[in-house]
């Protein structure tokens, strides 16, 4: 499987939590709970486009501890980005 | 000889709750959103007094206003809302019904994936010649389990009852069938309290699960993240297993009818295993997941709606509490 780059991985995340202001900042330190977003429906996002890029399924005990972006690509593996 | 499906009726109760309702409960919810996102407007739900056994008697009558209830000799009942520990609901609906007496009747406890297994133990009897006509109902009340305070779950559960004639037929019209369990996830879909186990607790406390939704032990819980891990496991392997046990490719199926979890979920899959969106169906706009209750009223649905036709070769994929899943495909 490819690599993904970061900028790429920060837009399938704006996309999955369906942040559609181009504009608004979102980094590798940005913890998901911050977003207004972030819900139990885009939890589903979230865990199909984690299933559709890497193939991966995070059990819920480590899902739970996700905090920023960077986070949420450690529990994915670092092997899988750029 | 083969055995086929011959009648579907189904009853939903009289109330109502909509997303807007909901949305003035949980001020947080977009009515707009759950029902972009998971397909569902509004929900039936049963009174207080209401059980799966009553909506099921109700269900019962309406199909029986056009068969014969004598020709039936077999009754299954599938709930996970039973009336009693003890007797089975199967027995007290024999005789509310009116049924003969010189049948079997029995309760089996399975929730998302309980039609399909009830097919595979129908299309047994009949193979065996215990039986030749009948009568599966599957009726559920999940919402009687809900907290109120549970803002997920209350969004997603319906209460509903579905019953089918299965018959003995000349032709076998329906196919192999490929079933599954992995009980190692049964905590993940859960009445954790109110059985022999862990009894029901009228002081147990409450659990805020941080997402906004409150319940006790004496509830529902659901672990929607796990629960959506396992069917992106499970879901795909059985689609290819019950397809190639039935010798016949996604091709040249007219209509794939899942077990209705949720849209966004269903989509995924449908996605994922490549089902084109014309032969896929997505039927929980008015119900919400109406759990062992989906498959049959999307069938019928579908039927009303001439999605289907006669002939059709139609997947059915049932999954989810225990872990359980199980594919078959039907000929309508």
């Amino acid at each position: 499987m490819e690599k993904m780059k970061t900028k790429d991985f920060i837009k399938e995340i704006k996309d999955a939590l369906e942040i559609e202001d181009e504009d608004q900042e979102i980094t590798l330190k940005t913890n998901l709970k911050d977003l207004e977003e972030y819900d139990s429906l885009s939890v589903l996002s979230i865990i199909a486009m984690i299933d559709k890029n890497f193939g991966k399924q995070i059990p819920s005990s480590d899902f739970i501890k996700i905090t920023t972006i960077k986070s949420i690509m450690d529990l994915i593996g670092k092997e899988h980005f750029e | 000889m083969g055995v086929k499906i011959t009648n579907i009726e189904y009853y939903l109760p009289e109330k109502i709750v909509t997303n807007d309702q909901l949305a003035k409960e949980f001020p947080d919810w977009s009515s707009e959103k759950i029902e972009k996102k998971i397909g569902i407007r509004e929900r039936h739900i049963v009174r207080e007094d209401e059980t799966a056994l009553d909506l099921a008697l109700i269900a019962g009558k309406k199909i029986l206003e056009n068969y014969d209830k004598d020709k039936l000799d077999f009754l299954l009942f599938c709930t996970q809302s039973p009336e009693y520990y003890l007797p089975s609901g199967a027995c007290i609906l024999q005789d509310k019904l009116g049924l003969r007496e010189d049948i079997g009747a029995f309760d089996y406890n399975l929730g998302c994936s309980g039609f399909v297994y009830g097919l595979a133990l129908a299309k047994s009897l009949i193979a065996s010649r215990i039986a030749t006509s009948i009568l599966l109902i599957t009726s559920e009340t999940y919402t009687k389990y809900i907290h109120p305070k549970d803002k997920s779950n209350r969004t997603i559960f319906g209460d509903a009852a579905a019953v089918t004639i299965i018959e003995k037929s000349e032709e076998e019209q329906i196919g192999e069938f490929i079933l599954g369990t992995d009980g190692n996830g049964y905590k993940n879909l859960i009445v954790p309290n109110g059985g022999l186990r862990n009894r029901y607790d009228p002081n147990d406390k409450e659990i805020d699960d941080s997402s906004g939704s409150i319940r006790t032990n004496n509830n529902l819980y659901m672990n929607g993240p796990e629960i959506f891990n396992f069917t992106i496991k499970a879901v795909p392997k059985v689609v290819l297993e019950t397809l190639e046990k039935n010798n016949i490719t996604l091709d040249d199926l007219d209509f794939v009818i899942f077990h209705q979890a949720n849209k966004y979920m269903n989509e995924y899959l449908r996605k994922k295993i490549d089902i084109p969106k014309d032969k896929f169906y997505l039927n929980l706009l008015h119900t919400g997941n109406t759990v062992s209750a989906t498959i049959p009223i999307a069938i019928k649905d579908a039927l009303d709606n001439k999605l289907i036709k006669k002939d059709d070769k139609v997947l059915l994929v049932g999954f989810g509490v225990g872990y359980s899943w199980g594919g078959t495909i039907i000929t309508i």
